[in-house]
């Protein structure tokens, strides 16, 4: 039914389709995303350098911005350590509760950060958390304190580095490490000379992704930080403040920097992707 | 980027080394253990201890605080439950989430498959931009993507558009964040999908659209319902891009996640817990439904 | 003895994979461990290498007892059937890679590193990776590896399986001079019963978990233990109970004292021979191979009726176990 002159192929989509789908797909990426984000970034720079220079000179904005990289830091190292350790244990040993524990490893995906909060805070608050009152009393303070927003952070991001790891483990297979053994390496030679070799794409892959979830946690670090200004108020936190406040220049120009960090992380991912699959 | 968030299948158990037909070389060399033999551990001393440390650290981190969620809920009792379920403020917020979740996941199932297909069949100049904005709502800190969304919808759009602290904000929102999980389950599953199947059912006389009824929506299914089960989860679990956007205003614009957070500010920890849990639990539910699915997804494959 | 197993027993779940497996491997030869697939050969060899512990039973590698020692304490040098190379190192760090482990002096590392890549005919490939060579050189760069070593045993799990018909038969003939200039003792896997009869020294035949018989190629192929080793060294047919060459049969037109009646059903010819398939009374079919010209001088066609007897000093064995692999 479609003249020849159109199709190329017998499946292919006649033209007035194919060009109603591309107008879809672009027109509802273009309205929801792009367009809003360019504006933002033309916000932020309504005034020349104004907002940005005004946020680099706020002590507020710089020790928010100097928490996050700590916070976001430290929760993507030690997600990094235990995701390599959990995606190991996954795919090359068996033990009882593996599959549990896989499925397990999945639920921070799907709860809301508020409840991520509200459950560290039922847990560990000093007052009358679940254990937080003996912690208190040893001297250790999670609740509205920096442990507790490394916590919620490395809450948000868990499987992050575990889901781009345990497929890239798969596929690589034991064969080579194997083959080290039998040519005399012992498990930790094993690991740092031949297994981390040949997953380190997978591994930057997942540590970029953490990074990018960290930096950007809001809900959960709200309430097990207590918001504190200059003392456990990271990032996001300071552009609601700003904004609420009325300081509306600072909080374009803050998020302008988040939105620099998100952007150099795709960057990464894309330039990391066609390497992972090579 | 969320791609490898939802591809991935369970890992398949460690092969023991009894050999296998060997013949063209490029088949699995060892056969899978049979399912009948059960769990047996194949731990070293060293990885028994590295399981140890990381239980343990997942159950500091995770289970001892979501137990803990679950037992200050239970304190209450179910009439607990039911009085906080039952209040008109905290039912309405559970109505619009979910409401708002349905339609956004909806909208995700028609127009992320669209644009899978775009990103996969189509080719036009600018289409590389397009593959790599998808993933920027998730790489996008959530206050910030209110933010973003209330430069053209807000009260200086310079579409004229006054959504802000509307139904239709949380809408927009929940759609911003969500945008990433369909297209990204789908797309791989359509670039692997061969077309000289289609070429051979065309062959075989199918028309256009008995092709895709018949031919490519059956394949994508399970993707596409792997992709909305997240982007529901994420929807209903949503906070933070909604605090600039919505207003958060009861009965109109407030959602769950707000309201628990309410009840924390008010120092009313058992009714945050009782609507937490909840939450968690359809959170549980998601997360089964995934794993089910996602086994589908790699058996097709 | 350079290697002894004995009574090793492994299951996977319910499968049996070794069962009650004892074998004495010499010094200094090259053995075959030949057999169907999933027949427990490479469990075999992977438990020699302490990549899979057995259930029961001992290993001895040169008078020590390795069945408690990990892989890394064996010495012993392991070739994968997939080569199991080292994808991120060049092909000279690869076959350093045991060497830096036993921290051995650079300069002996780099001239030991030399020297093998010489006898394996990749010197001028030492910098590549393995993605940019040809399957048989990744092979032959995993021997290289394997051998760096000094293995008091080198174990070859499939070697040539992945590779096409050609490489593999140049291969095949390479190991075997190979092991003429370095004499370690040496076991592959194969279910290539041609590979197993053209490079080994002695082969051991293992079915479905047993040692079938163990033999010198000749002792294998003229005094096979059981029907099972007959029908797997080469093609079989059965005449009144008895397994045979289809080329040990002599065919008559007329009846012959002793002869088995029965009907053409078939006649092809491909190339210098002719496969006649024959029908008798309530057996299967027989088949029986004769030279071209033989065929032709018997007008053999479809219809005819022939009179068949084994031919004077066949090797037979009776038909007892029935097996499916026989027929392969």
């Amino acid at each position: 039914m479609a003249s020849p002159t159109a199709t190329r192929t017998t499946t292919a989509v006649p033209v007035p389709v194919k060009w109603t789908l591309r107008l879809v797909a672009v027109g509802y990426v273009f309205f929801l995303v792009a367009w809003p984000l360019a504006l933002l970034v033309q916000q932020t720079f309504d005034g020349g350098l104004t907002n940005l220079l005004d946020a680099l000179g706020d002590e507020q904005v710089i020790s928010a911005l100097r928490l996050t990289g700590i916070v976001a830091g430290l929760a993507v190292v030690i997600n990094l350590v235990f995701g390599v350790t959990i995606s190991l244990l996954l795919v090359r040993y068996e033990f009882p509760g593996k599959r549990v524990l896989s499925a397990l490893i999945d639920l921070p995906l799907s709860v809301s950060p508020v409840v991520v909060g509200l459950a560290l805070v039922l847990a560990y608050n000093g007052r009358n958390g679940l254990v937080g009152p003996e912690l208190e009393a040893a001297g250790f303070q999670v609740i509205f304190n920096s442990p507790g927003m490394v916590m919620a952070t490395c809450f948000v991001a868990l499987p992050l580095v575990i889901r781009e790891v345990v497929p890239v483990l798969v596929e690589v297979g034991d064969d080579q490490e194997q083959a080290a053994r039998s040519l005399g390496a012992s498990g930790p030679q094993t690991f740092w000379r031949i297994t981390l070799p040949s997953i380190k794409w997978g591994v930057v892959y997942g540590v970029v992704l953490s990074l990018a979830r960290s930096v950007g946690e809001f809900g959960a670090v709200k309430i097990v930080s207590g918001n504190y200004t200059g003392r456990t108020q990271t990032a996001t936190l300071v552009v609601e403040q700003k904004y609420q406040n009325f300081q509306q220049g600072e909080a374009y120009a803050t998020s302008f920097l988040l939105i620099l960090v998100s952007i150099a992380c795709l960057v990464v991912v894309a330039l990391v992707r066609p390497q992972s699959h090579s | 980027m969320t791609s490898a968030l939802v591809e991935r299948g369970s890992p398949p158990p460690v092969d023991p080394g009894a050999d296998v037909p060997t013949g063209g070389g490029g088949g699995r060399r060892r056969p899978r253990r049979s399912r009948r033999s059960g769990p047996r551990s194949t731990l070293t001393r060293g990885a028994g201890l590295g399981l140890g440390v990381a239980v343990l650290w997942f159950s500091i981190l995770v289970l001892l605080p979501l137990a803990a969620v679950v037992a200050v809920a239970a304190e209450g009792g179910v009439s607990g439950y039911v009085s906080v379920l039952q209040n008109d403020q905290t039912w309405a917020a559970v109505t619009l989430t979910v409401t708002q979740a349905a339609v956004v996941t909806v909208v995700n199932v028609l127009v992320g498959t669209v644009i899978a297909w775009v990103l996969v069949r189509d080719s036009f100049w600018g289409k590389r931009l397009l593959d790599v904005i998808i993933d920027v709502p998730f790489a996008l800190p959530t206050i910030v993507a209110g933010l973003v969304l209330l430069s053209l919808y807000g009260p200086n759009s310079p579409l004229g558009l006054q959504w802000a602290f509307t139904p239709s904000a949380v809408t927009l929102a929940l759609a911003f964040v969500t945008l990433p999980f369909v297209v990204r389950t789908v797309q791989p599953v359509l670039e692997e999908l061969e077309t000289d199947v289609e070429e051979a059912a065309a062959s075989l006389g199918a028309k256009r659209s008995t092709i895709f009824r018949r031919i490519i929506l059956p394949s994508l299914v399970p993707a596409i319902a792997a992709g909305a089960a997240l982007s529901f989860a994420r929807a209903i679990s949503e906070y933070g891009s909604l605090v600039l956007l919505s207003g958060n205003r009861p009965f109109e614009t407030e959602v769950v996640s707000v309201r628990v957070l309410t009840f924390i500010e008010n120092g009313n920890n058992t009714s945050a817990a009782a609507v937490a849990s909840v939450m968690l639990f359809v959170a549980l539910v998601v997360i089964v439904l995934l794993d089910v699915l996602q086994r589908r997804v790699a058996r097709r494959g | 003895m350079s290697i002894e197993v004995s009574g090793l027993t492994k299951r996977f779940g319910d499968f049996v994979a070794l069962d009650d497996v004892n074998v004495s491997l010499p010094t200094g030869q090259l053995t075959a461990l030949l057999g169907p697939s999933g027949g427990g050969k490479s469990t075999l060899l992977r438990i020699i290498a302490g990549l899979d512990t057995a259930d029961a039973g001992t290993v001895t590698i040169e008078g020590t007892d390795a069945t408690r020692l990990p892989p890394q304490k064996r010495n012993v040098g392991f070739v994968f059937q997939h080569y199991a190379v080292f994808k991120h190192m060049t092909v000279a760090k690869n076959v350093a890679f045991g060497l830096e482990i036993r921290k051995r002096p650079k300069a002996e590392t780099a001239r030991r590193v030399e020297e093998l890549l010489e006898l394996v005919h990749l010197s001028q490939f030492s910098h590549r990776l393995p993605a940019q060579l040809s399957g048989g050189q990744r092979q032959r760069m995993a021997l290289a590896r394997a051998l760096a070593v000094e293995p008091t045993v080198l174990l070859l799990d499939e070697p040539f399986g992945a590779l096409d018909a050609k490489v593999r038969k140049e291969l095949r003939d390479w190991l075997r001079r190979l092991h003429d200039e370095v004499h370690v003792t040496t076991v592959f896997v194969t279910h290539d019963q041609e590979e197993a009869l053209e490079v080994a020294d002695e082969i051991v035949v293992i079915n479905e978990g047993r040692v079938e018989q163990v033999g010198t190629p000749d002792q294998l192929y003229d005094e096979p233990a059981n029907d099972f080793v007959m029908g797997f060294l080469g093609e079989v047919t059965t005449l009144e109970g008895q397994v045979l060459r289809p080329h040990d049969i002599e065919v008559a037109t007329h009846p012959v004292p002793g002869g088995v009646q029965g009907r053409v059903e078939r006649v092809l010819r491909i190339g210098f021979e002719v496969r006649v398939v024959v029908a008798v009374a309530d057996r299967p079919d027989v088949t029986v191979v004769l030279t071209r010209t033989h065929s032709r001088s018997m007008h053999l066609e479809a219809g005819a009726a022939v009179w068949l007897t084994p031919a004077e000093g066949a090797i037979s064995v009776a038909s007892g176990r029935q097996r499916e692999a026989a027929s392969a």
